[in-house]
This record gives structure tokens, sequence and C-alpha cells, in this order.
């Protein structure tokens, strides 16, 4: 059973539930512009008070303050609709949005650059620099092909998605005038840590980081937020505790959404379907400033050949900076984007040769293990797709007339590793590990792990929330990582304990373990790849006007070996739902102008129970290298279920599907 | 701003405050009663994190002021287990696995709650239309609608829990 019992009872400790003596709540005073001068500002703390910039910290994270990097409060102008101007503070939640009206601004409106083509011409949004380019770069090598007879080209857009965590961010920070403490919602304290060290000029022991129970992640509660920084300084200047919890309408404005990529890809192919080579430009939006956006387009070009054994390949990665919120990470974070992009050429391809798409994937697999040429190493695919389409029944049960497939491979985040601390009193075992769960069961993982590690049973362990004074050194809760990364931790620092329960009585017991008192607190370094394959298939029900509705969803992931049945299953069914919303509706969208279109969670395009059908969901248990033997598995499902589904919208409607989400005015019947 | 005296029993206990007659449902029961398992998930109504019952009947607590839930009797999920035992509908989320982050989780037990008291048997399909007002962006549902069935099941075969009446103070 999976470890759940507070929160149905009511009694979870989530950020907003933490109150501390002589509190204060937070606002912020957010810029109404997607571009503006900042004429006169007066009133509540603001950049006259505070001039510092963010620090990129958490997954993609370049751990520096560069000339992008964002301002903690806009300086003189504001860059994106939502941008924090000014923070003022109330004795309690209602006097705090009271005192919004407190801060008068001035703003001269600019013509915002909202799209990536408009950026690359635009002048630069920031004074003092060249142009609205964050990164170029070049991905493989260059290549030559003049004699494939099949050159087919597409461009394709994946519109940006708010990460919707059901709990919004929020922090707590209090400062004893030694040490300022933070509580977060969070998928890494340590990151978060990081982050406030470097933003704020403090010395790494004076800042601690704990972890609430935080109510879903999806890949934004990873870093470091300038609400953060605020809340810490404003603790840290008023000698009282400050919280902030973000209301939805600022998650929809100010939260660094995911997607927001596009490419112009071009292959190469045979008329037998074997694709020589791929080339093309990756455009990430990466927002105002940088961030994971100067880490997205390389990521992305690098997994643009997908799970196949395309023998060329050379891509170009730019991401542009336009007047919207800074890109972030989100569930998938690169991964489903380069397989949507090869997914719908394959798809493209099979059309043009009029083979069945499963047979063009087949052509283009080895049955050997491959590196691309834009540095992806993947195992053997073939079988794999195989079995896959054994698995869906693929010709009997779905075919190629309604049904569309995704194959992909997941690159799981696995370096520099993970910490663990294992500590074993009173009869009793905690657990930290160095990246915070956000909903995803680790527990489980843990429980687990260290029954047969250390053979003792799952009622007396107990995984405790993240807390940088508790471990060392962590990394965090994303990319596919915790149970490949944590979980190798986690036996480390199991196999130390064994040895000194050897040392103190001469052979290993769980009885001689839990009569003494053991305390491992362990990094565990890692590199490399595992990288594992999945599959999807799909069948959407069009309406004339537009609206789908998906009528079947199969999963089949190689996830290694299963550690936890629930856990694997609730994240895959899951994230099933995610790929789905963003096809069907999820979008974070702006006029020209710079509007903000999207005005509520449900306008956000978060599917409810009555919009997705049950899922049928299998699993390939080829067990990895790992002592444990796991994979990753947190995004294979964003990652493979867009591709198939907007291949079954595609064929059931008839039109080339190039975008998501897909709006009903792209798939309509013609009136 | 002025002041107004509200009485509300909650989850059987009578009590009575003063608040800010701005204040809503949601924010008294965790700012004032520091009842904090009623969560906020948003702030159109669309999300019912903040889900509980008045006078027997779902609401979102956000879309409530409190003083529109004077004189009313309110359900939490805090009130769900009686005597520290979990009801039917805790323990088949629990079993099933219902929830992941347990954000979600409170409003998603009494909007259930709710349904099995109107629909001692629902379909899935019904109990898919009656969580369609709660979100959850974890579980992808199904094992949340397994939970709902499962519920309805146990609640057939050994009955409904009794309501525990708390004296007032």
């Amino acid at each position: 059973m999976i470890t759940g019992q507070k929160f149905v009872e009511g009694k979870g400790t989530y950020v907003d539930d933490i109150n501390l003596p002589g509190m204060l709540y937070m606002a912020i005073v957010r810029s109404p512009y997607s571009r503006a001068k900042i004429a006169s500002l007066k009133g509540g703390l603001n950049s006259s008070d505070y001039e510092g910039r963010m620090a990129s910290v958490g997954e993609g994270g370049s751990g520096e303050i560069n000339i992008y990097s964002e301002p903690v409060f806009a300086q003189g102008y504001t860059s994106y609709l939502g941008q924090p101007v000014a923070a003022v503070f109330g004795e309690d939640r209602y006097k705090a949005e009271d005192l919004l009206n407190s801060v008068d601004v001035e703003y001269e409106p600019l013509k915002p650059v909202m799209e990536i083509d408009a950026a690359l011409k635009a002048d630069p949004i920031h004074p003092g620099t060249k142009n609205n380019i964050l990164i170029d770069k070049w991905v493989g090598k260059e290549f030559k092909d003049t004699s494939s007879p099949i050159v087919l080209e597409d461009s394709f857009y994946n519109r940006r998605v708010a990460t919707n965590p059901m709990e919004p961010r929020g922090v707590v920070a209090t400062y004893d005038g030694n040490r300022l403490t933070m509580w977060a919602s969070s998928q890494s304290s340590q990151s978060i840590k990081e982050g406030l060290v470097e933003a704020m000029n403090l010395s790494p022991d004076s800042v601690r980081v704990i972890q609430a129970d935080t109510g879903g992640g999806f890949g934004l509660k990873g870093g470091l937020h300038p609400e953060y920084v605020i809340a810490a300084h404003a603790a840290m200047k008023y000698k009282r505790p400050v919280k902030w919890i973000e209301t939805r309408s600022e998650h929809l404005s100010s939260s660094n959404p995911g997607r927001g990529a596009r490419a112009d890809i071009k292959i190469f192919a045979g008329k037998n379907g074997i694709i020589n080579g791929v080339t093309g430009e990756v455009y990430v939006d990466a927002g105002a400033y940088g961030g994971f956006g100067e880490f997205a387009p390389r990521f992305i070009a690098y997994q643009l050949t997908g799970p196949y054994a395309i023998p060329n390949g050379y891509v170009r990665a730019i991401a542009t900076l336009t007047n919207k919120v800074p890109q972030g990470p989100y569930r998938g974070a690169g991964r489903p984007e380069a397989s949507y992009f090869i997914e719908r050429m394959v798809d493209l391809l099979a059309d043009e040769l009029k083979m069945d798409p499963a047979d063009v994937r087949i052509a283009n697999m080895s049955s050997e293990p491959f590196k691309s040429p834009l540095g992806l190493e993947i195992g053997a695919a073939k079988p794999f797709f195989q079995d896959a389409l054994k698995e869906f029944e693929y010709g009997k049960r779905f075919t190629s007339d309604t049904a569309g497939l995704g194959f992909f491979v997941l690159v799981p985040g696995i370096g520099p590793g993970e910490g663990a601390r294992i500590k074993i009193e009173k009869g009793r075992v905690k657990v930290w590990l160095g990246g915070d769960t956000a909903g995803q069961g680790h527990q489980e993982f843990v429980r687990t792990l260290i029954r047969e590690e250390l053979g003792i049973a799952s009622d007396l362990v107990e995984l405790q929330l993240g807390d940088t004074d508790a471990v060392k050194r962590g990394v965090g809760a994303w990319g596919s990582r915790s149970a490949i990364t944590a979980g190798a931790a986690v036996i480390a620092a199991s196999g130390k304990i064994k040895d000194m329960v050897i040392k103190d009585f001469g052979d290993y017991s769980p009885e001689n373990a839990l009569s003494g008192s053991y305390d491992i607190d362990h990094f565990e370094e890692m590199k490399g790849t595992l990288n594992s394959f999945g599959a999807n298939i799909a069948v959407a029900d069009v309406s004339p006007l537009g609206a789908i509705r998906v009528k079947d969803c199969w999963s089949y992931y190689d996830v290694g070996r299963v550690l936890s049945k629930e856990s694997v299953w609730g994240q895959i069914m899951g994230g099933i739902v995610q790929g789905i919303g963003q096809v069907v509706s999820e979008e974070i969208a702006y006029s020209d102008e710079g509007e903000l279109l999207t005005g509520s969670i449900a306008d956000s395009g978060v599917l409810s129970a009555d919009q997705v059908p049950n899922f049928v969901v299998k699993v390939a248990e080829n067990r990895s290298d790992l002592p444990h033997g796991v994979k990753g598995l947190g995004e294979a499902p964003t990652i493979g279920v867009p591709s198939a589904l907007v291949r079954s919208i595609e064929k059931v409607t008839g039109k080339r599907i190039r975008d998501t989400p897909v709006r009903p005015e792209d798939i309509a019947e013609d009136f | 701003m002025g002041k107004i005296k509200v009485r509300v029993k909650i989850n059987g206990k009578e009590r009575s405050d003063e608040v800010e007659p701005r204040m809503l449902l949601a924010h008294y029961l965790r700012d004032v009663v520091g009842a904090t398992g009623t969560h906020i998930g948003c702030d159109t109504s669309n999300c019912g994190a903040c889900t509980v019952v008045m006078d027997g009947k779902a609401v979102k607590s956000c879309t409530v002021l409190v003083g529109q839930a004077n004189g009313r009797e309110i359900k939490t999920v805090e009130g769900l287990s009686q005597n520290g035992k979990l009801s039917k509908i805790q323990k088949a989320f629990l079993d099933k696995h219902g929830l992941q982050c347990g954000y979600c989780t409170s409003g998603m037990l009494m909007a259930s709650y709710w349904l099995l008291k109107k629909n001692k048997k629902p379909t899935e399909e019904e109990i898919r239309r009656n969580l369609s007002g709660n979100l959850c962006r974890c579980t992808g549902y199904q094992n949340i609608v397994e939970a709902v069935k499962y519920a309805s099941e146990l609640i057939e075969k050994e009955g409904e829990e009794e309501e525990v009446v708390v004296e007032s103070q």
C-alpha cells in the first residue's frame, strides 16, 4: 500500500499550512504589460531596495548570474506580463492584497516581442544587448546528401503550457539574525538553497531550506524564483517571518511554463523508408530572461534522431528572447519536443511512401546499440519496438487507419548523481534524499530498497522531507532520475551501514542494525547514460466541430525493474493525461499585443476526469546494469503520448497536424 | 473593516467567530479554524481542492463567503474519520492508490463522499462526471475512479458509517 494516510486525513503540512508567530504575508505588484517602461514607482519593496539578479539553478541551470539573468524586481522596465515590480507585506493575506493598491506605478507601454520569428527580427528587448538571441549553437556534423531520392521538410510548434501542479508555488522565510530558514514547496531544497546563496551572496552555512509537503512539481519547483528571493530579503530586512503563496492567476502569468519550442526539420530518405540524415533548426522561446532556455535548444537538438539509427545529423539550436515569462522545465523538459519533431517527420515519410508507420520505424531501427551523430546513445531499438507492436496487438486491435504510434527513447538526467542519508536510531530508520519527492512516491522505492538491502521491514522506515541541514549534498527530483540516482545512493549508504554493523557485531542482521545507532550521509557520484525505450498507441475521436476525445491510449515502457507497482503505474497514468492535455487543450496563450489570454486553470487546459478514458498500461521490466535494475520512468508518458495522439487525430481528420495543442479550427470540418 | 459574527458547526462542533464579511469560507476554515486539510488550488472555482460539504451538499469553499455559512453545518476532510478510524472513502483512496501528492485529495474525498451519499452505486460515467469539478494533476484520475467504485462496494457490503455527533461547546 502506498503511504498517504496523512493526506486522506487532511493532516499534510504543505507550505501554506505553516504559520509562524509574527508572520507577514507577502503580495506582489506585477507588470500588467508584457513590455513597458516604468516611468515612476512609489511604494512597496522594489528595485530601489533590492537590485539583485536571479541565479540559474536546478534542472538545466548554469549556476551562473549573467547579463540575461532575471532581475529579482523589474529595474526601470518590465519584460513580461506578471513580472515582479514591487512587494507589499500585510498582517494577513487580505491585508497584503489590500496593500497592493498602496504602490503607485506609472507605466509607458511598449510594443512587445511575442513570438520567436518576431524576436529574430526585432531590436533587442534588453538595452545594451546586440539582439534577441540567447543562444545559437550547431549540434552534430555538417553533411551533404545529394543522393537520397526523398527529401521532406516541415515545421512544428509545441506551444507553451503551464506546469500547473495543484499546489501552487509558496515559501515561508524566517531569519534569526544569523541564519535564513526557508520552507518551500519543492523538488529540490538543495537547488533553492544554492540559488539563494548565489543570488543573495550569502554564505552556504547561513541558509537552510526545508521542504514542506509538496503538492506536485512537474519541473517548476526545482529551482529558484524571484518571489523566493524577495521573501528571504524581506524576512531579513523586517526581522519577521514572511509567507508567500502563489495564486493560480499568478501561476499562469508568472511561473515558468514549459514547451514553447518550434522546429524546421528536413529529412533525407531512401524509397525503402531508411532515413539517411536529419537537419534543421530548433527554436526555443526562452521568454524574457536566461535560465532553462539556455539549455533547452541544445538538449532538444541532441535528441533529434529519437530512437532511430540515423547516420547523419546537423541541427542548429537557437533560443530567442521574447516578452514572456521565462521558460522552464516541464515534465520531459526538451525530451517531448525532440520526440514530437522526429516522430512527426517519420509519419510524414510513411505517408509519402505509402508505408505503414510501424514499418518505416522498423526500417530505421538498429538491432545493435547506436550512437547518433548528435551524440545520443541508445540501445538496440528494434527488439523492444517489435515487442511493443505485439503488446498493442498492432494490425489487429489497432490499425494505422485510425491509431497513431509514438516511439521514443527516454534520456534520464543521471549526472552528477544524488545524495541520501540513512539514520538508524531507537529501532527505526529515517531516510533523507538529495532530491525532494513531490508526489511521485519516493517513500515506496526507499522502503523497497531498505527492505532488500538491510532486511528491515517497511513500517520501520520513514522517508523524511528534504532538508539542506540533513543531507550535505543533493541534486533534485527531475529528469526521470530519482529511482535511478537516489536509489543508488540509498543502496550505497545501506552498504556502508552493513559494514559498520558487521564491525560492531561480527555479522549483519537487521536486528543488530536496529539495536544500534548508525548515520550515513552518502553522495553517489553517477555519470553516463541509461536510456530506455517506450511506445504509445492512441486513438482519437474528433467531432465535426473539432472537439477531440481520446478513445484509447495504451503504453508500453521499459521501466527496468519495478520497485513499487503503485508508483510506476501512478506515474504513467498521470503522465498520460498531461500528454493528452498538451495535444487537446493545454496552452498559455497571448495576443499579439501581449495580453495574457489564459485567465484560469480551466483556460489553461488541465483535463478533468470526464475528459479522459481508462488507460491500458504495460511495462517491460528489462533490468538495467544498476544494482537495483531500475530505469527512468516519470517523463515517459509526456514524451510518448503527444506524437501518438496527434497522428491519430491526423488519420481521423485527414488533416496534417503540425502544432500542439491542436485547436478546433485546425481540424473542424469545412462547412 | 467592520466585522460580522458567524456561528458555524464544523465537523459536529459548534463555534462562533468575528470575521471580516469579505472572508471566504476556505480562508476561514484554514486561517481562523486551523482546519488546514481544506486546500486552495485556484482562484476561479475550477479546481475543487477546497470542496467541503455544507448542509449536506458539496460546495467549493473558495466561492462561499463565511457569512453565507452562518448557521450552517460544514463537514471537512478532517471530519471524515470517526474516532481515529478511517471512513470507507478514505480507506478506498488509500487502498486503490487514488492519490499521489495529496493536494487535491481533500476535495476529491469530499466530492466523492457527497456523490456516494446521493448515489450509492454510481456508474463509472457518473463518477467521472461528478468529479469533473475537481482537478488532479498527478493520478490521471483512473485510480480515483477505482477508489470511488471500491468505496461504493464497501458501503454496499458493510453499510455506511454512522455519523458521530460531537457535543457542542
